[in-house]
């Protein structure tokens, strides 16, 4: 019996690899794991739904305009950093903003477009909430190719360690 | 000269081989020198554009780099990892050899001049 719920919280503890083995420890009443940060970054009132915001966005590839003022995001992670990447193509460095403010971290880009002798501009802007352990004064951000990537860095207290017994 | 291609050009079949392409938002404007086309390609680098000009029809494809190194995993996904593909029928004769393309900040300026027959002419009444 003991052995029996030891494999499993391993079992569950090594697929936390997967986004939907991490819908799992939450289930789990013998993890202490916390809810997975990944559901911090959408937690937060203001960060909106995903899925809803992906909807949206797909609705800006048949009907351009209509959604033309929210920048789209992807996030990725690796074992030291989250990364937030957002699409803003035509948009100069000096163009974009980014904030960290109460856990959220709000980019916004000004873009302006060159319609013949016409000059026109727009304002596109996104937030997403940031996970509590992102150390905010190592947030480093660059741009190329009309990509936006920011690097948020995991402070080292969250970074997995061995706690050996004396 | 306003009316200067056919926006609705949809990608083409291709040839059995089952692609997943998306057509880029582009802008386009003429005038009496040429065409001025703008097409948003983010996540594109320079290495990864092909431009085709074939019987008036240009074709721009693009890939995306793939910017996920290895080790990282996805935690939410909005940006399309697919490749761009836009066709347009242009309806005046262009200098091919006087084409010209810059790619800045994910957006592919290119400019198409017309060719001398198809510039509009001055006749002027005696």
């Amino acid at each position: 019996m003991h052995e029996y719920e030891a494999e499993r919280i391993f079992r569950l503890k090594n697929s936390n690899q997967t986004n939907q083995a991490m819908k799992l420890i939450r289930t789990n009443p013998f993890s202490l794991n916390r809810v997975s940060d990944f559901d911090e970054w959408f937690r937060h009132p203001l960060a909106g739904l995903p899925s809803l915001s992906s909807f949206i966005n797909n609705l800006g590839e048949v009907f351009p305009g209509v959604a033309g003022d929210k920048l789209a995001v992807d996030v990725h992670e690796d074992k030291d950093n989250y990364f937030a990447s957002f699409e803003v193509p035509g948009v100069k460095k000096e163009d974009v903003k980014i904030e960290l403010n109460n856990g959220m971290l709000t980019v916004s880009a000004e873009k302006r477009e060159k319609d013949g002798e016409k000059e026109s501009s727009y304002s596109l802007t996104r937030s997403v909430s940031v996970p509590e352990i992102v150390n905010a004064e190592a947030i480093v951000a660059k741009l190329e190719d009309g990509i936006l990537t920011v690097t948020l860095p995991k402070q080292e207290r969250s970074k997995p360690r061995t706690i050996t017994l004396n | 000269m306003n009316t200067t291609c056919s926006p609705r050009t949809s990608a083409p079949a291709t040839s059995g081989v089952t692609e997943s392409l998306r057509k880029p938002l582009y802008n386009v404007n003429g005038n009496a020198e040429a065409f001025e086309i703008r097409v948003e390609l983010p996540g594109v680098p320079k290495s990864n554009v092909k431009l085709d000009l074939e019987e008036n029809i240009l074709t721009v494809r693009a890939e995306r780099s793939t910017t996920v190194p290895e080790g990282m995993k996805a935690l939410h996904r909005e940006l399309s990892p697919l490749s761009y593909l836009l066709r347009l029928r242009l309806n005046a004769p262009v200098s091919e050899d006087q084409m010209t393309a810059k790619l800045e900040d994910g957006v592919l300026t290119l400019r198409l001049p017309l060719k001398e027959v198809a510039k509009p002419r001055q006749i002027p009444v005696l």
